[in-house]
């Protein structure tokens, strides 16, 4: 949808702005033909999934990648998980027209699309808006950081202040069992720096095999690395090599004696992380140096930034979902301190992100999506902050064939309650799977054995479709 | 025939409209006496349909928000409800009792509307012809005078297949509360536990597949479950053996067979039965280490297999568990059991004083271990625990389950290997436990009250667990306040004075009742055989059945006579023949997964395993937590609970204590897990470590095979086969860094599934 829209706006502010965007190889070209420049020049065409890219890049480099991705496209989700409550009236539903301590500090801008206003703080935002939607009206019934992100990562309320261990998995799980990797090296759901705090993240019933594979270091800092995939000091690629040869010689315990998959799986993935720790593939995927340093500026030298830029190098070589944590957005206090260093940060990711993968034709199969487990008041309180609030909050969808540049459901005038389209965190759960392809009957068994639903009562959010 | 179409009404109004339009207006109805077995009923007739074409199922109509705005009760079990969401219909053309087969119902069910769930029956079929006489009867709803169903049989309730025989055709009878006894064959809904042995067709036909083995079919008919048994054997069994080992426990219980004997004896007679051929008994040394693993939690040492091996006594593997059972290890590997079991959560406090708390109640459960407490003081003690964590550590429990539904929930599960999460908002769907039995056991917990403690930041601590005064609960539908009862038993009485938990675990510990014990004896022999005999341990239920029921009995018995003798029950595990089976499938017993033909091999469990490596490496895991390390030596399977942070551990399955259910101790592979063995920092520093076995090695002046035997015996208990000899002494003599060479050779050794795994 959003390439269809995309192709209608030709004369759009983005063009106007005439931001020359440098692109991969050192190519520059003007952001809206930057696919067709790239068809001319021989680049991955018009139009070519994300499936399509990993095929050519198997073939291009047939040992490590090649592997079932066939046919079928990879669909991906890229996550910026605005934890501890972003703030909807500070960023994408502001109320120029309510008092001041409602109104905040920040002004609206105008974006690409008519109507459409975004926070000054995010002018690269507003040039990508044609690809981005914002769900204005999402709701839930807590206002306690625990519970709320227990319920916007899994679509149902479970844990509560006396017992706030997770009940259900997270999206991303269910997402990681159901899609799989797109390459078999590839961890198919991925947590950049690391999962949240509370383990809302995680598989629960699905399995361990289900938790996000956590980077656990900063890919901005200058000697990042990955722990267990970086070699820890003192042992060298030749000894893991030599390791692997003795392993196979002495690794001969009959495959008959366990008839439960459980050492079936262990080879598989023994022979997996040999190769991800000797073998190139992985090793690149996680690899920033080899981007240009243009594009990484671009991106922005920050967290957010480099973990963006590292969310779409891992769904190009076959994660599946790839979240990124975006630190605490939990401002009682001197909201605005708080913001100044947080917004610009992901503006520049975020946009930068809709580009980059609009530019390799990766849009369409990637979903981005923002939130985080609730929104904040709209009255300012008496600390210059906002609190939590999870009656009206709104959260960011686009790309993976969703609509781009809608406004879905609205909040009163002042913000504080839905004033249209009531929006359940299931209901945007339901949207993320159905772009993904995967059926909404899903089922998986609770450890009670009780089959409990994905979704349960969600329903995709139509005005995207 | 009266014909009309439903009104337009109210939800809640049409119930009672409908009631009284059925009751007022006699429709079709025949006078009592006369062709009474003409009338449908909706609970006993039209219920069940909706069941069998899965219209009510949790993934459709019967979902807690139903499906396109039509809702009915989860599998049926509340009629009423039913029939108001049928006859409620404001459209007014679900049903139509002029023309029932242009209803939406009937055609929907066929498929001639569009309909999401597809085509569920045809016309002219039993289901279409019950649900088109309802409707020209005039949709009447459920009456008190309905008969009801009072119990369900399925002949043959068992069947031991023929070599020849690829069917099995089952015949399903209701029995109605005025005396009928209907065929439902065609009406019930069937359900294999195993469809790799044998798949079920919709009219209750059982058809094997390709696996020998014990199956069962659930069958389904209203509220009604039932169950039948099969058994596809792998080879015609052998008549005179069987005769042998008798027809059943009973034969020879009164003789002076007992112990270990019989459990052998009855675990043969499943193997004749079956007709598969047990392995034969595995090597001493894979023994001992397979017994070291599951009693202590613990490698053997060298020293500890070559003993074993030596000793040329014929008791030796009694005393050898004897020992086991009097080694410290023991009583904390189980204690770490219990307190997974038990929910002894550290997780989400660390700011708080429940950590303290969460410690003492781990060295409680583990002192309980170490003096053998009888299990059914161990269990009496958690359920009546009362006080502060400093005088009654037990009390912890009460504070770390927390609410009433969990302590119902962790309760049965934890003791009576009962699944009741269900019944908190519907019937059990494969079992008879209603809502009224799950809010009657909560009212025995709905008198724990909680004081005291130190309210931070989340949760408030170091309760102090009282008995209330008051505390009732109400059945959450009828609002009825329930007595205290326990499942499946007597209501306790109500009183001021008597604590009914102390009624309860009477109740669970009374010699009559052998579910503790049976739930406790099933644990165990899972622990040591890799399958219970019920299988999941927590998941009993009728229609679940054991795969060896006298077998399961003969556990129970000797457990109970034993006075709950846990350390005596361990015995009579380990000293039994299947336990001591090698791990190797023979062409006797290829393909068996339940009765213990062979040892079935598991994965070391994530602390063990973290063990095991500190052990056999020489450096053991600092651990530390909140800013404080524990005393150096402290192992994995010491560790108070589940929040002092290792990654090692997490991804290795270490269960998060959020439910009594084993299953969060998860031995599934995961790419993590072998990231970990592969590249971690923590396992390439305890190789590089200068106090290390590889070091060590590096420097030894003993002979280079003597050296490459050592470490063989150390993680395998065996010595190396001359091929491995050859391959190890050839790739350290082709190195120039001894030390590196150990390192690699150690680490290529600890990465194979011989190591990973108890086989």
């Amino acid at each position: 949808m959003a390439r269809e829209h995309l192709e209608e706006l030709p004369g759009s502010p983005a063009s106007a702005a005439g931001t020359e965007r440098p692109l991969v190889h050192g190519l520059t070209a003007p952001g809206r033909f930057s696919r067709r420049r790239l068809l001319e020049l021989g680049a991955p065409a018009l139009g070519l999934g994300l499936a399509d890219v990993l095929r050519l890049r198997a073939e291009a480099n047939p040992a490590p990648a090649a592997g079932g991705t066939g046919a079928k496209r990879h669909r991906a989700v890229i996550v910026f998980w605005t934890h501890g409550g972003m703030s909807q009236q500070d960023t994408v539903d502001l109320k120029p027209e309510a008092p001041s301590e409602y109104r905040g500090n920040y002004r609206p801008i105008d974006t690409v699309v008519p109507g459409v206003q975004v926070t000054e703080k995010w002018p690269r935002i507003a040039r990508v808006m044609d690809r981005l939607s914002v769900v204005r009206s999402v709701q839930h019934e807590n206002g306690i950081h625990a519970p709320s992100a227990h319920w916007m990562q899994t679509g149902v309320f479970g844990p509560t202040l006396a017992r706030n261990a997770p009940q259900k998995p997270s999206f991303g799980s269910v997402i990681a069992r159901t899609l799989g990797a797109g390459a078999p090296q590839m961890p198919p759901y991925v947590a950049i720096p690391k999962a949240e705090a509370f383990g809302y993240q995680g598989g629960v019933y699905l399995g361990a095999a289900y938790n996000p594979f956590e980077v656990n270091a900063d890919p901005n800092s200058k000697e990042f690395r990955v722990p267990n995939l970086a070699l820890p000091k003192g042992l060298e690629v030749e000894s893991v090599q030599s390791r692997a040869r003795l392993l196979k010689k002495f690794d001969t315990l009959r495959r008959d004696v366990d008839a439960s998959g459980v050492l079936a799986g262990l080879d598989t993935f023994k022979t997996q992380a040999l190769d991800m720790v000797t073998g190139e593939a992985v090793k690149k995927a996680f690899d920033l140096s080899t981007e240009s340093d243009s594009l990484r500026d671009r991106y922005g030298r920050h967290l957010y930034g480099q973990s963006a830029l590292l969310a779409r190098r891992l769904v190009e070589a076959g994660s599946t979902c790839v979240t990124i944590n975006t630190g605490y957005w939990d401002h009682h206090d001197n909201i605005y301190t708080g913001l100044e260093e947080q917004l610009v940060p992901l503006d520049h990711a975020m946009a930068t992100l809709v580009e980059d993968l609009d530019d390799r034709g990766m849009l369409d199969d990637v979903v981005i999506y923002s939130a985080g487990e609730f929104g904040r008041t709209p009255l300012i309180n008496g600390h210059a902050g906002r609190d939590h609030w999870s009656n009206c909050f709104s959260v960011i969808l686009g790309g993976g064939g969703l609509a781009g540049g809608r406004l879905v459901g609205a909040s009163e005038p002042w913000g504080g309650k839905v004033r249209e389209r009531p929006t359940t965190p299931q209901d945007v759960l339901a949207t993320l799977y159905h772009a993904l392809g995967i059926p909404l009957d899903t089922h998986f068994n609770d450890a009670s054995g009780r089959p409990t639903s994905i979704v349960g009562a969600g329903q995709p959010i139509h005005e995207l479709g | 025939m009266r014909m009309r179409t439903v009104m337009r009404t109210k939800p809640g109004v049409v119930g009672l409209a409908a009631w009284l339009l059925a009751a007022l207006v006699p429709v079709s109805r025949v006078p009592a006496g006369e062709r009474a077995d003409d009338r449908v009923a909706f609970s006993t007739d039209v219920v069940p349909v909706l069941t069998r074409l899965g219209c009510n199922g949790g993934g459709c109509h019967g979902k807690s928000t139903g499906q396109n705005g039509f809702r009915l009760s989860l599998l049926g079990y509340e009629p009423e409800f039913d029939h108001e969401a049928l006859v409620g219909d404001d459209r007014g053309r679900r049903l139509l009792a002029a023309s029932p087969e242009s209803s939406l119902l009937l055609q929907k069910a066929v498929g001639s509307v569009p309909h999401g769930g597809g085509r569920r029956t045809v016309p002219g079929s039993e289901s279409y012809q019950i649900l088109e006489r309802w409707m020209q009867q005039g949709m009447p709803g459920p009456r008190p005078d309905d008969p009801t169903v009072v119990a369900l049989e399925v002949s043959p309730r068992q069947a031991l297949f023929a070599a020849d025989q690829s069917t099995q055709a089952l015949q399903v009878t209701a029995r109605l509360s005025d005396g009928r006894v209907q065929d439902v064959t065609r009406l019930a809904v069937y359900q294999s536990n195993d469809p790799e042995i044998a798949e079920v067709s919709e009219t209750g036909e059982v058809r094997r597949q390709g696996r020998s083995g014990q199956m069962a079919v659930m069958v389904r008919y209203g509220d009604h479950v039932s169950l039948f048994e099969g058994t596809i054997p792998f080879r015609t069994p052998d008549a005179r053996r069987l005769a042998e080992l008798g027809e059943s426990s009973a034969a020879v219980a009164g003789g002076e067979e007992t112990g270990v004997a019989r459990i052998d004896r009855l675990v043969a007679r499943q193997w004749a039965r079956l007709g598969v051929e047990p392995s034969p008994l595995t090597e001493e040394a894979e023994f001992v280490r397979r017994v070291t693993l599951d009693i202590c939690g613990t490698l053997p040492t060298v020293a500890e297999v070559q003993a074993y091996v030596q000793d040329a006594s014929p008791d030796k593997k009694r005393r050898l568990v004897d020992s086991l059972l009097a080694r410290p290890e023991y009583a904390r590997f189980f204690g770490q059991k219990w307190a997974d079991i038990l929910q002894n959560r550290g997780r989400g406090y660390s700011t708080s004083r429940q950590r303290p708390g969460t410690a003492l109640f781990s060295a409680w459960i583990r002192d309980c271990f170490a003096r053998n407490l009888p299990y059914d003081q161990f269990v009496t003690s958690i359920l009546t625990a009362s006080g502060s964590q400093e005088t009654n550590p037990a009390t912890v429990w009460y504070r770390t389950v927390r609410t009433t539904e969990n302590y119902v929930e962790s309760f049965s599960q934890a003791f009576l290997g009962v699944r009741v999460q269900c019944a908190q908002c519907h019937h059990h769907p494969a079992e008879r436990w209603s809502q009224g039995d799950y809010y009657g056991l909560a009212a025995v917990f709905g008198r724990v009250g909680r004081k005291g403690g130190f309210a931070d930041a989340e949760v408030p601590t170091s309760e102090t667990i009282y008995l209330a005064d008051h505390g009732e609960v109400k059945h959450p539908r009828t609002g009825e306040v329930l007595a205290p009862r326990p499942l499946g038993g007597e209501a306790f009485p109500i009183s001021k004075y008597v604590d009914p938990r102390v009624s309860l675990a009477r109740w669970l510990t009374d010699p009559a009742n052998p579910q503790l014990a049976r739930t406790m004896a099933n644990r165990m022999w899972a622990h040591f055989l890799g399958r219970g005999v019920i299988h999941p341990v927590d998941d009993s239920r009728s229609t679940n059945p054991p795969s060896n029921p006298e077998l399961l009995d003969a556990l129970t018995h000797e457990f109970q006579q034993s006075g709950y003798d846990i350390q005596q029950l361990i015995r009579l595990i380990c000293l039994s023949r299947a336990y001591g089976l090698s791990s190797l499938p023979t062409d006797g017993n290829r393909g068996d997964l339940q009765s213990y033909a062979r040892f079935y091999p598991r994965r070391l469990s994530a602390e063990v395993l973290l063990d095991a490596i500190s052990q056999v490496v020489e450096v053991p895991t600092a651990f530390s937590a909140g800013g404080a390390a524990f005393p150096e030596g402290t192992r994995a399977i010491d560790l108070p609970d589940e929040a002092v942070p290792s990654n090692f551990l997490d991804v290795f399955g270490r269960p998060a204590r959020s439910s009594a259910c084993e299953c969060e101790r998860v031995d599934s592979p995961a790419l993590g897990q072998m990231l970990e063995l592969v590249s971690s920092a923590e396992i390439q520093e305890k190789l590089a470590n200068p106090q290390g076995l590889p070091q060590r090695l590096a420097k030894s002046p003993a002979s280079q095979s003597e050296r490459v035997r050592e470490l063989f015996v150390t993680l395998f208990a065996r010595s190396p086969s001359t091929e491995e000899l050859a391959t190890a002494s050839e790739f350290l003599e082709g190195n120039t860094d001894p030390a590196e060479a150990y390192r690699s050779l150690v680490w290529s050794l600890l990465a194979t599934n011989e190591f990973l795994f108890n086989h």
